[in-house]
């Protein structure tokens, strides 16, 4: 038991002893080419998404006018038709005959 | 623009080892300690004008490599949850049931690959702030008034977090061997 003990402290305290011995990195001879190549990049692609959010806006507002001068064109098309139908009837119903009958009994009237 | 590459080259020739063994602390993996470092670096050169200097240059950097390090091994346990999660109900990849080759473990720089593999297990069962100040003790180039001002705490509190830290990873270490 008490060896037991004794190994598994001696375990730990190996594995403890492993943050310590960790030899440190030496670090890639290519490291800052290959950062400098990232930022580069980056900012390349960065001024490439602009301008495709750019072109999308000009495209969202191009649709949004072009929408707009549809709809007021239809609206001005509706507008001429609703007023000559409405001209249509007037004339109509001056020249009904129900109009020309009462113009008829006035006359009959009057001696 | 000229004038701020070079000052960004000069930093990093000279924080570029300390970055990249930062990382390599916190991830035991070379692949990825160099990937987080340059992480660090991009981060450094888009918010260089934002540095304020209540806090040393040096401090700063070493504090973005923390946080990147720290936010890797959280990506990782969301990874490797959602994976478990994933295999539970059926629809886990195989492919994630593979081991990882060897230089992606700890084996590539310790001898022994499984014991580094339990010391890694017990160092992410810490609570973030224990594991970065032991693990930063552990590195050379870092006194405890420097991890002090990386954690923005006092170097009596480093200290405590220390103590507490190695005390957890020993408790848990003695458990881990009486249980295998």
């Amino acid at each position: 038991m008490k060896n037991n003990k004794v190994s598994i402290a001696s375990e730990v305290e190996k594995t403890m002893r492993l943050a310590d011995e960790m030899a440190p990195l030496e670090v890639n001879h290519l490291f800052r080419v290959r950062l400098m190549q990232r930022i580069e990049l980056e900012s390349v692609g960065g001024t490439h998404s602009l301008d495709f959010r750019l072109a999308f806006i000009a495209l969202l507002v191009i649709i949004n006018l072009g929408s707009t001068v549809l709809s007021l064109q239809t609206k001005k098309q509706q507008a001429s038709a609703i007023s000559s139908e409405v001209l249509e009837n007037q004339s109509y119903d001056y020249t009904n005959q129900e109009f020309a009958y009462y113009d008829q009994t006035n006359d009959n009237q009057t001696p | 623009m000229a004038s701020k590459e070079k000052l960004f080259r000069a930093l990093v020739d000279q924080h570029q080892e300390m970055v990249v063994n930062t990382c390599y602390r916190f991830v035991f993996n070379r692949e990825d300690a160099e990937d987080l470092a340059q992480d660090v670096f991009v981060e450094v050169f888009r918010s260089f004008e934002q540095f304020r200097e209540d806090a040393k240059l040096s401090t700063w950097i070493y504090r973005i490599a923390v946080t990147k390090s720290l936010d890797h091994l959280r990506r990782l346990k969301r990874k490797k949850r959602f994976s478990s999660l994933k295999r539970v109900i059926g629809i886990g990849d195989p492919s994630e049931e593979i081991a990882p080759p060897l230089h992606d473990n700890p084996a590539d720089v310790c001898t022994d690959s499984e014991r580094a593999g339990i010391l890694l297990d017990a160092l992410n069962t810490l609570p973030e702030n224990q594991k970065t100040a032991f693990l930063l003790s552990k590195q050379e180039g870092y006194s405890n008034q420097e991890i002090a001002d990386i954690l923005k705490t006092s170097v009596s509190a480093v200290e405590s977090l220390i103590h507490r830290a190695k005390k957890n990873l020993h408790d848990k270490l003695f458990i881990y061997y009486t249980d295998h």
